[in-house]
């Protein structure tokens, strides 16, 4: 066949002659180059139809197959794309910080002059009224009273009920509402450092009272702070309180007591922790204590029900029984914490209802789901006979690999010289060589380390029993920790070891 | 022990992406919302992480609150991008130095499938042109989409439309503005495509049959949760369930099946549900119990998971039957793919007469018929509105047909719907002959997916996609970002779902203002049509 009669085969489109790797190739080809033809591309279509339902039944389909029947994908989950980068992020936190550290610094600054001053006018106080005035003043420069017409805070007229005063910590003019009283020992108080106070307190009381005692302290001054603003009130409790023991307090303006506030409120958020957060720490670590456990034991149970040797199946069980007291734990701590709200409720209704309660709520929710989630499906174990059994499975699956491997082995053998033979039994005496390096590897697995034995055998005694008996100390130790893993390489060291030793002796009778 | 603050739309971003356990899980046990909290009572010792679009009311609220803080320490997180003004207004408030972080996480969309958002704007033009709030928003949502996927694109736009004009000019605005927080390294070639849900108004007046979409279509899907208690006799705790693929295996696989495979996923469902509850009937001896105790809660889950589904699927199934759905759907896939008018008058003709269908049906259906045969000589719109207007059909709803029109006649397309699928109908019936398994009532394929197609064998119009700007990329796109103003549907979801499938290596994502069905796409026709002057009367016969 040469010439002109050539004959082409493949795909080739019937009146450009161009030829095509495949069918959808040349029907793509034909909608776009010659679809003024219908008639064409229908009988091209048809025969690649029937041709193709006879051939490939259908096994390769183009893709406007595809997109023209959407639901040719069963039980297609979302598309995965992969763990997702995460998305950018941008840091105000230092901008942030300047600027408040640039605003507060101010505030600081005059928070300490007012201190300083506090603290000495807390120094040699006459207890004399007119002395008292005279050691005021001159430690601060009192304002000229003449020239304020009007309170500066309240932007009211002075006269006969409403009389001018001065701060005792500024200076400033004021009138009687818009200053307070702050007693001696709540100035004091603030003067002292706060180690000092932390000191004397431990000292005498426990440390919840002092906390309680500081909470009350500002409490007492916040209360303090707020009363100008019920004036009425006030002034009645003035009468009750100017007259009386107007030497045991300052009269201060409420800027500076804003100021002396803020402080002590910083101060007492140190301290201040109710008895939820001792409660919820509790609970907290009994939850990451049961999850750590949680872990190891699943592991334990999925190489139990293999079949494999490396747990006990009694330790299995003792940390069932731990992680079952933890669940105990969690759930009555976690209730603890709803009584708690509950009991304040009764004492307060309205107030605590809101959130505090709802807190405490959300936190048992918490504990439930927790319960719930991971304690409660634990894998039950079975008893101690059918791990027997499935251990005895697996030995004899495992035999059954051996004596498959040793037939393939066999030939080989089979082909091998008899000082072949030798070597590989040199080669089992060598185990008492291994063994006085094992054990120090093994202290040092995973972060976990015993802590000194305190060696009870004389060194006098054979290496390997102390070596021994160190293992079985080791041992001890890990199991009280809860670490089973190092409990299994342990105990498989201590088999070797023992193992070792039998052989030994062994040989060294053999010898004798 | 921490407690969440947040605003109206972070609660919403946030709730589609975790349940509340998971959060729990966090150690945060308490969600306020920073508008409505009014609480005295201050709670030191919990650790507040306050996470809020960095609007000017918040700012506000959230000065007002480090002013007088009722949690001991602060996190701050904005959603978006803030001022640096804002910033410094914030930090001159936190007088009791409560601050300890202050971030920006861009979250500021809301994230429905891996390849879907929405900003959840309903109606989001006016006039036909933007609202200034709803562009500043959809500004705003678009770059946290870009910067939480690290992406800085070639900017493309759909040239017909004013507002993908105005929408794309203003996120480049942004991307130079912002350009060092747009540093990513560009190896995928990432696109965004900015089109106009008034090129194809087709799509969102069909009946859906796949699960998601028609779940929303004839129940409203709102946030991951469906409210279902309109249904008769239904019991408490399914009032309103919630429909997330993260958290529920069975949906998460059905989401994209359509309605006839739900029915049959379903039923095995069910049996292997009663299996499963057979199983725990026989509570007889003490070992039984305890395995009963054991496996209790993952049973429980289960019984959630089949309650819910057969109840969604049960009401879906209902109200197919109780307004002849499958038919209406028909004559809606023959509208929308096949010319034929005079056989077509007659069924619409014939399902408005019938009084079983749903009104929004037969408007639907009308709506259909006037956009494809909008210049069609014969037409007979106005008769079809007659015989609406007998049927009792709301105003609102009749004066639609017209404003369907002129929000996306044939003078405002820019491809040519119909036609599109006349050219393509030889092909469609041989290849429907030759496999036998389409769908009569999913024959309809949104106009997205033509132009996706286009654009990543790279051989999208210049002319009628544009770039922004003068660059021009000549590699084809990876990474594809479309967003539809005016709203996407579920359908065109699945459309991109089945791109991203059959195209390995290709990433598309899918946005739009908000996810539309029936109903709000009729609001948001009406809104954008209102306060135009209308070409088309009504009652010009």
């Amino acid at each position: 066949m040469a010439g002109n009669g050539e004959v082409l085969e493949g795909f080739i489109c019937p009146i450009c002659m161009t030829d095509f790797k495949a069918p959808n190739h040349l029907t793509k080809h034909f909608e776009e180059v010659h679809n003024d033809d219908p008639e064409i591309l229908k009988s091209l279509k048809d025969l690649f139809g029937k041709a193709k339902k006879k051939i490939l039944k259908q096994d390769d389909i183009p893709e406007t197959f595809q997109s023209s029947v959407p639901q040719d994908k069963r039980r297609s989950p979302e598309i995965n794309w992969g763990p997702q980068e995460i998305g950018a992020i941008t840091t105000h936190t230092k901008y942030f910080k300047d600027i408040r550290n640039a605003r507060l610094e101010r505030y600081a600054y005059e928070t300490n002059k007012l201190l300083i001053r506090l603290d000495k006018l807390l120094n040699n106080l006459p207890s004399d009224p007119v002395d008292r005035k005279v050691h005021e003043r001159a430690i601060v420069p009192w304002i000229d009273e003449k020239d304020v017409k009007l309170c500066p805070n309240c932007a009211k007229s002075f006269h006969l009920a409403r009389r001018k005063h001065h701060c005792r910590l500024c200076g400033a003019v004021m009138c009687h509402n818009c200053t307070v009283f702050l007693s001696l020992g709540d100035a004091r108080k603030m003067t002292s450092p706060v180690s000092i106070q932390d000191d004397s307190a431990l000292s005498s009381t426990s440390e919840r009272a002092l906390s309680e005692r500081i909470v009350r302290a500002g409490i007492g001054l916040t209360k303090l702070a707020r009363s100008p603003s019920n004036g009425s009130l006030n002034s009645v409790l003035s009468l009750v309180n100017d007259p009386a023991s107007g030497e045991q307090h300052f009269r201060v303006c409420t800027h500076c007591i804003n100021l002396l506030d803020a402080r002590e409120m910083q101060k007492a958020k140190q301290f201040a922790k109710p008895i939820v957060c001792e409660f919820y720490e509790k609970m907290r670590g009994y939850m990451s204590e049961a999850s750590q456990h949680l872990a190891m034991y699943n592991k334990m149970w999925e190489s139990l029900q293999e079949g494999e040797t490396t747990y006990d199946v009694e330790d299995a069980q003792s940390l069932r029984v731990k992680l079952a007291k933890l669940g105990e734990n969690i759930d009555a701590t976690s209730k603890r914490i709803l009584i708690l709200g509950a009991k304040k409720d009764v004492q307060d209704p309205q107030e605590i209802q809101s959130q505090e309660l709802r807190l405490y709520q959300m936190v048992r929710t918490s504990a439930m789901i927790f319960l719930k989630e991971e304690l409660l499906t634990l894998q039950p174990l079975s008893s101690v006979e059918e791990y027997v059994a499935l251990r005895e499975e697996r030995q004899n699956r495992i035999e059954a690999r051996i004596a498959y491997e040793r037939q393939l082995e066999e030939d080989q053998r089979e082909k091998s010289k008899e000082q072949r033979k030798r070597d590989t039994w040199n080669l089992d005496n060598s185990p008492s060589m291994k063994v006085n390096q094992a054990p120090t590897v093994v202290t040092q697995s995973q972060g976990w380390g015993p802590s000194n034995v305190t060696s009870i055998m004389s060194s006098s005694m054979d290496p390997i029993i102390e070596q021994m008996s160190n293992l079985r100390a080791y041992i001890k130790q890990a199991r009280a920790d809860c670490k089973y893993d190092e409990v299994a390489t342990l105990e498989s060291n201590l088999r070797e070891l023992q193992s070792a030793y039998f052989a030994m002796k062994q040989s060294n009778s053999n010898d004798g | 022990m921490k407690i969440l603050l947040m605003d109206k739309q972070t609660t919403s971003i946030v709730s589609l992406l975790y349940s509340q356990s998971e959060i729990l899980m966090k150690e945060v046990y308490l969600f306020e919302r920073i508008d409505t909290a009014v609480h005295n009572d201050t709670l030191k010792h919990l650790t507040c992480i306050v996470f809020v679009r960095p609007t000017k009311e918040n700012i506000d609220l959230l000065c007002k609150e480090l002013k007088y803080p009722k949690y001991g320490v602060y996190y701050i997180y904005f959603s978006n991008i803030i001022a640096k003004a804002d910033i410094k207004l914030l930090a001159e408030s936190d007088e009791r130095e409560v601050v300890r972080e202050v971030h920006e996480y861009y979250a500021d969309y809301l994230a429905i499938n891996p390849h879907l958002f929405s900003l959840g704007i309903n109606a989001c033009s006016e006039g036909l042109t933007w609202d200034p709030v709803h562009l500043h928003r959809t500004v705003q949502g678009i770059t946290s989409v870009l910067l939480s996927l690290k992406k800085c694109p070639y900017i493309r736009y759909q040239n017909s439309s004013n507002m993908a004009k105005r929408l794309a000019e203003k996120i480049r605005e942004v991307l130079s503005k912002e350009s060092s927080s747009f540093e990513f390294r560009q190896e995928s070639n990432p696109i965004l495509l900015i089109v106009d849900r008034r090129d194809d108004p087709v799509t969102p007046l069909l009946n859906q049959w796949t699960y998601q979409a028609m779940v929303h279509e004839l129940l409203t899907i709102n946030n991951n949760r469906v409210n279902l208690s309109h249904v008769k006799g239904i019991s408490k705790e399914l009032k309103e369930v919630v429909l997330s693929a993260e958290h529920d295996d069975f949906y998460a696989n059905n989401l994209y099946l359509n309605f006839g495979e739900i029915g049959q996923t379903i039923k095995e469902l069910m049996e292997e549900f009663q299996k499963k509850a057979k199983k725990h009937q026989k509570v007889e001896s003490i070992a039984d119990m305890k395995h009963f105790v054991e496996t209790y809660p993952l049973f429980k889950k289960l019984s959630g998971t089949v309650s819910k589904h057969v109840t969604v699927v049960g009401e879906l199934s209902s109200l197919v039957e109780k307004h002849n759905l499958l038919e209406v759907s028909e004559l809606e896939q023959e509208l929308s793919c096949q010319t034929d008018h005079s056989s077509q008058l007659q069924k619409i003709k014939a399902l408005i007469n019938n009084q079983k269908v749903r009104d929004i049906d037969t408007v639907r259906l009308v709506m259909l018929y006037a956009l494809h045969y909008e210049k069609y000589a014969n037409n007979d719109i106005n008769g079809l509105v007659e015989l609406l207007k007998k049927r009792n059909v709301s105003d609102k709803y009749i004066k639609l047909v017209y404003n369907i029109l002129e929000y996306s006649g044939v003078n405002a397309r820019q491809s040519n719907l119909f036609d599109r699928e006349a050219v393509a109908k030889i092909t469609k019936k041989l290849f429907k002959g030759l496999s036998g398994v389409d769908n009569i009532y999913t024959q309809h394929c949104p106009l997205i997916s033509e132009t996706l197609e286009d654009l990543i064998k790279g051989k999208l119009n210049t002319q009628i996609f544009p770039y922004l700007g003068n660059m021009i990329m000549s590699k084809r796109p990876q990474d594809v970002i479309v967003f539809m103003i005016g709203g996407a549907t579920y359908e065109e979801s699945l459309a991109v779902y089945n791109l991203n499938k059959q195209n390995p290596g290709i990433k598309i994502v899918l946005g739009g203002t908000t996810i539309h069905n029936f109903k709000s796409f009729a609001e948001e026709v009406h809104h954008a049509t209102s306060g135009i002057l209308m070409r088309y009367k009504i009652g010009k016969n």
